[in-house]
């Protein structure tokens, strides 16, 4: 099924969903919604659409989905046959799956929320929002250590999932945030990873790992 | 400066670039796709920018602002807007001593690099930043036991202070040993790069690793931060 995303280029949840559809290939169109400065996902309209207020809204003939959890789902079911980036054959890589889905909404209200304050100036308690955000590091940081000792390259084995993609957002654009990769080696790893896939596609702030494209240049 | 320890071997893999800091001295560190590791004062000698930020081409990093290759030996030797010009051979990066032993990656940002020898052969654990001054990490790793691996007849022994590098020898045959080199990132920042010796299984290293963030949640502590 084609589908709707409301969309703001420089929000971390939209690109989630970016993401994985282009690493799927599957196509789609974008409604761009004036997040900043216009405020557009509080209008009225917008409200009627998503009760919220927040960005993506993923529509698809009657389907609405408010959650970019729920959208990566809905798209890796639909679009990859494999079943492996939502591993509905493999109970324990699923609940996996599901798990770090919802430590990447933490990822949102931690990272996600001073990442706002310190590129919009959005009121916010600094210093909290930087603790919590520094714990899920080192969580993530623990876990992606974990795996690459027993050989698994990724959050929940040797395949991708939509969990990776869903955590890789925030993560990646912590240094927006100030919150750099440099003491992060299993992190970093990780995402370097996630940039080499195949179809990857940058944002603002996340880039490409440029070393697998094609050399074009005269250089070497 | 001495000599310091700035990642594991296994964590920087081909293609791969990374910061590391040691005190004021901020640098980019790479591999090659051949698996040349270099480290270099992390400023681009066009326009400052960051090297860390670049990317591997081969056996070239490429800054990331105006894409200027440097070779291994941080001669630039192509400049894309003018393809046609073999740059002049002042235009180098500044390049620090390098060695690369026993699963850990030296540098010395001053003056000759001279490894520690960590006397057998070891698997990687991790590296895992502490925010304590590099004495209050070492008495921490030396004082905190593990249960099953690093129990309370573990050996703590100093093999070396600059830089500081601890093995843990448990006592008795087959017992799985730790060597930790610390890397003095500045006065609250310090970094702990773990091995065990090569008896360790995959299950020992998982142990190990959950045992050096438990280590660090304890010093952090008594050291009265808590990240
Ligand atoms: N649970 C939602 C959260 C989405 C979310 O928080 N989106 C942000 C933008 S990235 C937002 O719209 N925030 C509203 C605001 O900050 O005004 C999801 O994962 O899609
Ligand atoms: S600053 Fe590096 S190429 Fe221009």
């Amino acid at each position: 099924m084609s589908f709707t995303l409301h969309d703001y280029v420089l929000s971390g949840n939209c690109y989630k969903v970016r993401l994985l559809a282009q690493l799927l290939e599957v196509s789609y169109t974008i409604n761009p919604v004036d997040f900043h400065p216009g405020k557009a996902h509080k209008s009225p309209s917008f409200l009627a659409l998503n009760p919220h207020g927040t960005l993506p809204v993923l529509e698809s003939g009657d389907t609405v989905l408010t959650d970019s959890a729920a959208m990566l789902v809905w798209i890796a079911q639909q679009h990859d046959k494999q079943h492996t980036w939502w591993p509905i054959n493999d109970a324990e890589c699923l609940a996996m799956t599901v798990q770090w889905l919802g430590f990447s909404s933490q990822l949102t209200e931690s990272i996600g929320q001073l990442r706002l304050h310190t590129m919009l100036n959005r009121p916010a308690d600094a210093e909290t929002l930087r603790r919590q955000s520094i714990r899920h590091l080192r969580e993530l940081e623990n876990h992606l250590t974990e795996q690459s000792i027993r050989g698994q390259a990724f959050l929940c084995g040797k395949q991708p999932t939509v969990a990776d993609i869903a955590c890789f957002a925030y993560t990646a654009l912590s240094p927006d945030a100030g919150l750099e990769h440099t003491l992060y080696p299993g992190i970093r790893g990780w995402l370097h990873r996630i940039r080499c896939l195949e179809g990857f596609l940058t944002m603002p702030g996340i880039y490409e790992a440029h070393e697998t494209r094609n050399e074009h240049t005269a250089a070497s | 400066m001495s000599t310091q320890p700035v990642s594991l071997s296994r964590d920087l893999t081909i293609k791969q670039v990374m910061r590391a800091e040691l005190g004021d001295v901020d640098m980019a560190v790479w591999r090659s796709a051949s698996g040349v590791v270099s480290a270099w004062e992390n400023r681009c000698p066009h326009r400052g920018m960051r090297l860390s930020h670049g990317f591997v081409r081969g056996e070239s990093l490429a800054c990331a602002y105006h894409g200027w290759h440097y070779n291994c030996a941080g001669a630039c030797h192509y400049i894309p807007a003018h393809p046609e010009l073999a740059p002049p051979k002042t235009i180098k990066a500044n390049a620090y001593n390098i060695a690369e032993a026993s699963g850990i990656i030296w540098v010395n940002a001053t003056g000759n690099v001279a490894p520690i020898d960590i006397p057998s052969s070891t698997v990687p654990v991790r590296s895992i930043p502490i925010a304590c001054p590099v004495e209050s990490a070492l008495n921490g790793f030396s004082k905190h036991t593990h249960q099953s691996l690093l129990t309370q007849h573990t050996q703590a022994e100093i093999i070396a202070d600059t830089p500081y590098v601890l093995a843990l020898t448990p006592v008795g045959s087959n017992s799985v040993g730790v060597y930790i080199a610390f890397q003095h990132v500045n006065d609250s920042t310090t970094v702990a790069h773990i091995t065990a010796t090569d008896n360790a299984s995959m299950n020992d290293v998982v142990a190990l690793s959950r045992w050096a963030n438990e280590v660090r949640d304890i010093t952090e502590f008594s050291a009265g931060v808590s990240e």
